[in-house]
């Protein structure tokens, strides 16, 4: 697709800022313009609570609010906020400035809250949130363990602007660190504190941030700084929050890069999955651009940077680097196999520096506050925070963000909340499809979140997707799932990646279909060991990895599905079959009615049996059983 | 810059290939993707080396990394021999009955029965894309992602641009291009079982024959970097051109040594 590029969009002469006491000036009225007394009501509208109806609830409070005749200014006014992280909780209402956090709110609340919260000043408790084991539940949203243990550094804005309003970002100080380095720091300087920061980069590689902009600004221009968001990674969406609900943390950072760098022209490559993204950046541009802190002569200085955002078109592989920028061409998106770095030629043979969305967003404070202070957060090797997308068997199902070093048990416990159902933790995946299983009966849960610890076990911690793995999870189907995967989204360029991973999904799927023979698992070794070794790009190179690491650390039950055709966690329909214990079975018959097949017989207070060749396996009644009489046979 | 190949030292300039060296110095690096003529592919991955530049050893393919400092190779090692049998033994399962790829196997012990087989007719190279592009019509491209690439002429369409060069089915290394000629004159090209291109070769005005293809040669000398070429005559096959151009060349310059031997005797 071609770059879809922003219009000039100059505004009245008026309007733009012509300098960075201007800018200053700018921010200091709108901060002036707001009176901390007037409440405020944010209403998350991030994609996981606009599908819970998060919307409603804004029209809902903005309506009991015009006709209860409050002064409060309802957030968002334009539908949007970003995503505050506690999906799982949705929708969320924040009503400022006390802090007050209502959780699972309809739209029929909201007379109620504008009544009695915003007008009354009391608390309504069957909103608000109440942890795991409490008696009591908490008020406000700095209580909240899942807030109260996370360090929202990047996301410190998401939840509390409007993304379609550019004052609400300047009023929390965007564009400050673009024009303290302006005025106060030349380029190399700006190079310097990201070096000294040891910012790595964030999209599951890893680089040190300052060497590729170093080596990017030794080439000869023209140069370019190019965003990558192409976040493909099944259930990550951290770039896709940052985007949605802070977008000018990125364009900043962008434009810090383009000025330490010497570039005057950037690209956001956005997936053409995130068309609430694509929006909210064309938006985000344009004001900017209004403003003068974007496009020509920036804030009077004459440095010049101009942004196009181009989309993808459906391509997981469109996220590796060479891929990305083939595709930004107009041409077909597949790696290049090239042994000259992109810092040397990329982007039309020209020098270009990629960086992940999340890199790009660390920019800005690292320039206001020093690449000591950022170091000073985080471990030795990995600084810093990062932001992780927790899915899964887990209470607190979110977005979150927590210093580098933080212990797996820390976010799975402490934030996370611990696992529902009563059930085992089994293992933790981390980083997609290029990553691996930390198996947790191995004690790995103290291991520290960063780019060292998790790829010495054969994990990595990848762009941020964190998967929380129960007891009832079959790790030779969590395999075959990303081998699924990356069938489809191989390039097929190169035989080791389009040949290999195919039949290595050919023989998971027989093996979970119980057709596994001896060898299997051994071949699977080769196979996979030879796709990491001889792949022409990265997505080949890790492919194998979930794969690798599963048989590392659940081998038995790759033998159990092979040797003995059974699924112990009774995933793998041909594998199992429930039987009810007579034992413990009560006669409740909760499984009887839930049973859809009708397979479930007994009367009331006597064992209750499941008749096999009625039982089509969907679980309902292991499930819903909660005198735990179900076995997995 | 110094550069070692299995152990000896060989004679290498910056900016050169690996392959390009080992070619050079006699040295063996397996190939199945790999044309000099032609920007290389790295798609099959049989050339993989390991190299050492100093820090740490890894694998890079021989046909398109660039020498540029002192490095130490090595072209032939359990880890490589394991990679190139079990490349040809997934390649082979897709394109069965391979001369090239028997004699690939044998080198390196590949079981050829190892992978059910499934006759693609193409080990997807990429050779007869880029030699299309380079001096054919460029019609031939690879569509499709993952297990699903093959080598395709736009939509799959008949192309009406394919000269009829028969480049592509000169170079598959697998000879899976058939290039087949009518007796009424008639070129028929076919890729992987389907016809891409017909291509009505011209017909001589002196011998009846028909000929061909007619190249485009502007557009070939251009892409080459020499543009200007004189216009020829489309009619005549190259047999009777030349038979025409002896006869002239004789009748301008025999006829003055048959008068002057005449005049002699």
């Amino acid at each position: 697709m071609a770059p879809a590029s922003t219009s000039p969009g100059m505004a009245p002469a008026s309007q733009r800022l012509n300098s960075v006491e201007e800018l200053e000036r700018y921010r200091q009225a709108i901060l002036d313009a707001r009176d901390p007394e007037t409440p405020r009501i944010i209403v998350c509208c991030g994609t996981g609570c606009q599908a819970s109806g998060s919307v409603e609830v804004a029209e809902a409070i903005k309506k009991a609010l015009a006709e209860a005749q409050v002064e409060a200014r309802v957030l968002p006014d334009i539908k949007t906020t970003g995503c505050h992280g506690f999906c799982s909780r949705g929708p969320l209402v924040i009503i400022e400035p006390k802090d007050i956090f209502y959780q699972r709110v309809k739209p029929e609340d909201a007379a109620e809250i504008v009544e009695q919260t915003v007008k009354g000043g009391e608390l309504i408790k069957r909103l608000l949130y109440k942890p795991q084991d409490a008696k009591e539940p908490l008020a406000t949203t700095h209580e909240i363990p899942f807030y109260a243990k996370q360090n929202r550094q990047v996301l410190k804005n998401i939840g509390h602007i409007d993304p379609f309003v550019i004052d609400d970002a300047i009023e929390r100080g965007a564009y400050r660190a673009l024009a303290k380095a302006l005025t106060q720091m030349t380029p190399q300087q700006v190079t310097h504190e990201v070096a000294t920061s040891k910012l790595r980069g964030r999209g599951g590689a890893g680089f040190p941030t300052g060497l590729k902009w170093e080596s990017c600004a030794a080439q000869p221009g023209p140069r370019f700084v190019i965003c990558n968001a192409d976040e493909g990674d099944p259930g990550a969406f951290m770039d896709r929050s940052l985007l949605e609900g802070d977008p000018h943390s990125v364009l900043e950072g962008m434009a810090l890069s383009a000025y330490a760098i010497g570039s005057e022209r950037g690209f956001v490559y956005v997936r053409m999955e995130y068309p609430l993204a694509v929006r909210t950046l064309v938006n985000a541009i344009r004001q900017a651009e209004a403003l003068g802190l974007l496009g020509d002569n920036i804030l009077g200085t004459g440095f010049n940077f101009h942004l196009s955002i181009s989309t993808g078109a459906g391509a997981f592989v469109c996220g590796e680097s060479s891929a990305l920028m083939s595709s930004l061409e107009g041409k077909v998106g597949r790696p290049r196999a090239k042994y000259i770095r992109s810092v040397e030629k990329g982007f039309r043979d020209s020098p270009s520096n990629l960086n992940n969305v999340e890199t790009f967003a660390n920019i800005p404070e690292i320039v206001t506050r020093g690449g000591e202070w950022y170091r000073s957060i985080g471990t030795e090797r990995s600084t810093g925070t990062k932001v992780f997308a927790m899915t899964g068997n887990v209470y607190n199902v979110g977005l979150v963000e927590v210093p580098m070093g933080m212990s797996l048990r820390e976010i799975v416990y402490g934030i996370g909340g611990g696992i529902p159902n009563k059930k085992e933790l089994k293992a933790v995946q981390t980083g997609g499809p290029s990553g691996g299983c930390v198996p947790i009966p191995k004690k790995f849960l103290d291991i520290q979140m960063g780019f060292g610890k998790l790829a010495e076990i054969g994990s990595m911690m990848g762009s941020g997707g964190l998967i929380v793995m129960d007891e009832d999870t079959c790790m030779v189907d969590v395999s075959r799932y990303f081998i699924n995967f990356l069938v489809e989204e191989s390039c097929g360029q190169c035989t080791p990646c389009r040949e290999g991973l195919t039949r290595m999904l050919e023989i998971l799927t027989r093996i979970t279909q119980g057709e596994g023979r001896v060898g299997d698992v051994e071949l699977l070794e080769e196979i996979g060991q030879f796709t990491n070794t001889f792949s022409l790009c990265g997505l080949g190179t890790s492919a194998a990895n979930p794969v690798l690491s599963t048989i590392r650390y659940f081998r038995e039950e790759y033998d159990q599905h092979i040797l003995e055709h059974k699924c112990p966690a009774g995933v793998c329909k041909p594998l199992f079959h429930y039987e009810i214990d007579p034992e413990k079975c009560t006669g409740c018959g909760v499984c009887r009615r839930r049973c859809p097949a009708g397979a479930v017989s007994g009367e009331k207070k006597k064992p209750h049996l499941i008749d096999q060749a009625l039982c089509i396996k969907c679980s309902e009644c292991y499930r819903g059983c909660k005198f735990d009489s179900i076995r997995i046979m | 810059m110094k550069i070692v190949m299995d152990g000896k030292e060989v004679k290498a300039e910056p900016g050169q290939t690996i392959i390009e060296v080992a070619r050079a110095n006699g040295v063996f690096i397996p190939t199945l993707c790999h044309n000099p003529a032609l920007e290389p592919a790295a798609m099959c991955r049989l050339c993989t080396v390991e190299i050492n530049e100093g820090r740490r050893s890894r694998m890079v393919t021989a046909c398109n990394y660039p020498l540029r400092v002192d490095a130490e190779i090595v072209t032939d090692s359990d880890i490589l021999r394991q990679g190139r049998k079990l490349t040809i033994e997934l390649l082979y399962a897709r394109c069965p009955d391979s001369e090239t790829l028997k004699d690939l196997a044998e080198r390196y012990g590949a079981d050829l029965n190892r992978f059910p087989q499934q006759n693609m007719d193409c080990v997807m190279c990429g050779l007869c894309v880029r030699v299309c592009e380079k001096v054919g019509g460029f019609v031939l491209a690879l569509s499709g992602r993952g297990v699903d690439i093959h080598v395709q002429t736009p939509f799959g369409h008949l192309s009406d641009q394919c000269i009829g060069c028969g480049s592509c089915a000169r170079i598959c290394p697998v000879h899976k291009i058939q290039l087949i000629d009518e007796p009424d004159g008639l070129r028929r090209i076919i890729v992987r079982g389907q016809e891409v291109s017909r291509v009505m070769m011209p017909t001589c005005g002196v011998c009846g024959k028909h000929f061909g293809p007619i190249i485009d040669l502007d557009q070939v000398l251009t892409r080459a970097g020499e543009p200007g070429v004189s216009p020829f005559n489309r009619d005549i096959c190259p047999e009777c051109s030349r038979q025409r151009l002896a006869r002239r060349l004789a009748e301008r310059h025999f006829e003055q040594y048959q008068l002057a031997a005449g005049e002699e005797a």
